[in-house]
């Protein structure tokens, strides 16, 4: 249950999402985007350029700030696609986490049901039964961040 | 989480100043006095400063896990005057606040490097 060992073989048995959304119209937009926005940034860097050399001074900067702004646009679009891909690791973990926590709790309920339910009202059983199922349910899952280095 | 809001805020907030400072200042006296000294420093300035802001913007944005829509108003605002201030506070808002308490109820992720 530690993070570490979260973190291996569980985030690389956590099933992909594939690569189909790359072809959804969604994503298709955004592809288009990105060729569209990369042209206009280098087209822009090269009137930035035949502006530079007719003496225009600012623009030698943004002769180079152009381009850059064009390889920022592919990288950033490669990492967001393979973030797309790599499913979001921690919060997967910890959301599996806690479901198997909470899986394993309807089994033993019953002696401390019965208790609490009794120095309750007793008219309602099912209710005062309920209440300490969430009760449990909040203790057990707690101090439960801090397993996987959460506070 | 915290480092890279701060890193963000910080930019948005150098950027912005400059940016205004540049539209404001800088763009009024070209045009009117036929001075381009301020707007070509601190045009030149805005420009380095905004290399910068995109990374820090876009870094978290992918720790916000936004998508790609307010991740491009976050990358944009850098370049329109005064909106780098509303964005910032509408993404602090919107998605630095609630991932925040997400955090602290023990829901988010830990702050396991992105890149």
């Amino acid at each position: 249950m530690s993070s570490a060992e979260a973190d291996g073989p569980a985030a690389e048995q956590a099933p992909a999402p594939g690569w189909r959304f790359l072809v959804s119209r969604r994503w298709l937009g955004w592809h288009l985007a990105m060729v569209v926005s990369v042209g206009g940034m280098l087209a822009l860097g090269w009137w930035q350029f035949r502006r530079a050399e007719e003496g225009n001074a600012l623009s030698w900067a943004y002769t180079f700030e152009w381009p850059i702004f064009a390889v920022f646009a592919v990288v950033f679009w490669a990492k967001t696609i393979r973030d797309e891909f790599s499913p979001p690791d921690a919060t997967a973990t910890l959301a599996r986490a806690e479901l198997a926590v909470g899986a394993r709790l309807p089994g033993p309920a019953g002696r401390d049901h019965d208790q609490e339910a009794d120095q309750a009202e007793p008219e309602d059983e099912d209710l005062a039964a309920y209440n300490a199922y969430l009760a449990r349910l909040q203790e057990q899952v707690k101090d439960h961040g801090r397993w996987h280095g959460l506070r | 989480m915290d480092a890279a809001v701060r890193r963000y805020r910080v930019m948005a907030y150098i950027t912005g100043t400059v940016l205004i400072v540049l539209c404001f200042v800088g763009i009024p006296l070209q045009v009117a006095a036929g001075n381009d000294v301020v707007v070509n420093d601190v045009g030149t300035l805005h420009g380095i400063l905004y290399i910068i802001y995109l990374i820090t913007a876009y870094l978290l944005a992918r720790r916000l896990r936004l998508s790609i829509g307010p991740t491009i108003l976050m990358l944009a605002a850098g370049t329109i005057p005064v909106l780098t201030f509303v964005v910032e506070r509408w993404v602090t808002r919107k998605y630095i606040n609630p991932a925040r308490q997400g955090q602290q109820a023990g829901q988010a992720a830990p702050t396991a490097r992105t890149g």
